[in-house]
């Protein structure tokens, strides 16, 4: 046996619910808000801006790809080393292309994450 | 003989992980610390681990061998779902301090109601994820062994009910990274040998398939020939990427991560993963189109990875190959089903049952896991003809259609309601599994609503989106709903 104490494992979340259902109460949630209100409402929307992109890129990337692939079919002499260049799309070029959008976008979260708060003059006393 | 060996000792290679993993986990304080130490890779591992199931290792390759080289639109849909989650949902999640979707709707909703709304929609999407994890455990232990298909599957339900009962499952993350390595060494090897082995001209045939439909070659995906590819690819791309977002076991492994800021960057790593191991199922179901043709007029395609080494190479490293393979799905059905089956078993006890009664919390649990197994084998049982990735296509489409919407939405639109939400639930969940169900038990229809039944993804997600929308913007959200959104952005 090891010396460790075992511990009850709770979500926060559920942890919050269970209590409110014993003490009976209803309503809104015991969460603290963001601690500065407004620049979080403004990470949100940059935020926001960049999933759209983000999930813009990735349906391009994969319905225009299909629809590419429908409406001009490559012509099946185009090969790469013997494969069909529109087999090959699909068995490995198109991971590439996701994981790439995928560390974009994390980039650009991070970015809005880590931006220095500079709030507009005359706001803050 | 082999094969039954080799998945001898996988799973007593998993049992001894799991072990050592439980008392890593114990000798800590705090659990959660625990699997926080983990670092960034090996989470990643796990997750892909857990999410590469016998649909990847067996339903791929079969289904290719079958309906030709779209069928790879299916595995770049689970990939890009990973895209999906980066950018919708991971980081938010990992703040909301939500396991589940009915934690994360009752904290984002404050109504208990829809919890239990929620817990009901978890078992519909656990069950049909679960009923092809158990189909492809029976029939690659009928293929090893000879036994009759029901008793794999019954013996599968033992195994991971078993393991999950004595708790060896839940705090290894190491056992789902191991499995990972299995499921992508166990693929990889044996399909690089063949391609070798093969020699030029079989690889050439592979290459530019006789004796195939013309469609068979086409690069986009089709169901029974029903004229509308384009529509099909479209609406199984919708499924299986917004799928990811919205799948319960997914969900949860976000909270392996010790930020918000760690779960995006797990996130990327397991795209990497997922394209990496999905380079290889595409040689099976190439090479079975040349070797095994003869899978595909008995209706046999799933088994194609198992069958085909075993037929390319004679004597006994055939049959080590083949262990390999089979080894390799064991470890798909393993890792995902136990962890599909603790989701399934923790909104049964939980969500839908949660509360007052006699029994104690965790035999609560463990009834609920017998109980989920026990139904997830009887479902399995005349499932056999059923494609494996047809079922877990399914699962994603209502997954698409319920919590994706109420996750996006939730996330990212603070005027949602609760009967707003609640009804692009109802809708949602109604259309993709009556759709999902009319595909399954009638036939002969035409091929436009063959297509639209069988992937009902490209209508039953915008309407679930629609009608959360509709219904909320005729409502008033609920209060402090505009704080919590924000809190979920709050770095």
């Amino acid at each position: 046996m090891s010396g460790g104490r075992r511990v009850k494992v709770t979500s926060p979340q559920t942890r919050i619910a269970l209590a409110r259902r014993s003490r009976g109460v209803r309503g809104s949630l015991p969460l603290p808000g963001p601690a500065d209100p407004q620049r979080a409402a403004r990470v949100f929307r940059e935020q926001r801006r960049a999933a759209l992109r983000t999930v813009a890129l990735l349906g391009l990337v994969l319905f225009g790809t299909s629809g590419l692939l429908a409406a001009a079919p490559a012509p099946a002499d185009l090969t790469v080393s013997g494969l069909p260049l529109s087999w090959l799309v699909l068995m490995s070029a198109t991971y590439p292309v996701l994981l790439v959008i995928a560390a974009l976008h994390v980039r650009t979260a991070e970015r809005i994450d880590a931006r220095v708060p500079d709030p507009p003059a005359g706001e803050r006393g | 003989m082999t094969g039954l060996l080799a998945i001898g000792l996988l799973i007593a290679a998993s049992l001894a992980i799991g072990v050592y993993g439980v008392r890593a986990a114990r000798t800590a304080p705090d659990f959660l610390v625990a699997s926080r130490r983990v670092g960034t890779g090996r989470n990643a591992m796990a997750i892909a681990g857990e999410y590469v199931s016998a649909a990847s290792v067996l339903g791929l390759a079969g289904l290719l061998l079958k309906n030709g080289i779209g069928t790879l639109w299916i595995a770049i849909g689970f990939t890009a779902g990973y895209v999906a989650v980066v950018a919708l949902v991971a980081g938010p999640m990992r703040r909301s301090g939500a396991y589940t979707v009915p934690d994360f709707a009752e904290y984002r909703l404050g109504s208990p109601a829809i919890r239990k709304l929620c817990g009901a929609i978890v078992l519909v999407i656990m069950w049909l994820y679960l009923v092809p994890q158990f189909k492809g455990a029976g029939v690659v232990l009928q293929l090893v062994s000879g036994t009759p298909y029901w008793v794999g599957v019954v013996l599968a339900g033992v195994v991971v009910s078993g393991s999950i009962a004595v708790g060896g499952m839940r705090s290894a993350t190491y056992v789902q990274a191991f499995h990972y390595l299995v499921k992508l060494v166990f693929i990889a090897v044996p399909a690089v040998y063949l391609m070798v082995h093969v020699g030029p001209e079989v690889r050439a045939d592979a290459l530019t398939p006789v004796g195939v439909p013309e469609s068979w070659s086409r690069p986009l995906l089709d169901i029974e020939n029903s004229g509308h590819p384009l529509l099909a690819t479209w609406s199984m791309l919708l499924a299986t990427t917004l799928g990811a977002i919205g799948l319960p076991h997914v969900i949860m492994r976000f909270h392996t991560s010790p930020s918000a800021r760690a779960a995006r960057r797990v996130g990327v790593i397991v795209i990497a993963l997922l394209g990496l191991f999905y380079l290889f199922p595409a040689v099976y179901g190439l090479l079975g189109r040349v070797l095994t043709p003869h899978l595909v007029h008995s209706n046999a395609t799933d088994t194609v990875a198992v069958v085909l080494p075993g037929e390319a190479v004679p004597g006994a490293l055939g049959s080590v190959l083949t262990a390999l393979v089979a080894a390799g799905a064991f470890a798909a059905f393993l890792s995902t089903s136990s962890g599909l089956l603790l989701a399934l078993a923790g909104g049964l006890s939980h969500d839908l049952f949660g509360g007052r009664g006699l029994v104690g919390r965790l035999s609560r649990l463990r009834l609920a896991v017998a109980a989920g197994a026990l139904v997830s084998v009887g479902l399995s049982l005349p499932a056999a003809h059923l494609d494996i990735n047809m079922l877990v296509g399914w699962a994603f489409a209502v997954a698409a259609s319920t919590f994706c919407p109420l996750l996006v939405l939730g996330i990212w639109w603070p005027r949602l309601t609760v009967r707003g939400a609640a009804s692009g639930l109802v809708v949602g969940a109604l259309t993709a599994t009556g759709a999902a169900l009319a595909s399954a038990l009638t036939e002969g229809h035409s091929g436009l609503v063959t297509v639209l039944l069988a992937q009902p993804a490209s209508w039953t997600v915008p309407l679930a989106f629609a009608t959360m929308i509709a219904v909320s913007l005729r409502g008033e959200p609920p209060a402090g709903a505009e704080r919590a959104v924000l809190r979920l952005h709050a770095p």
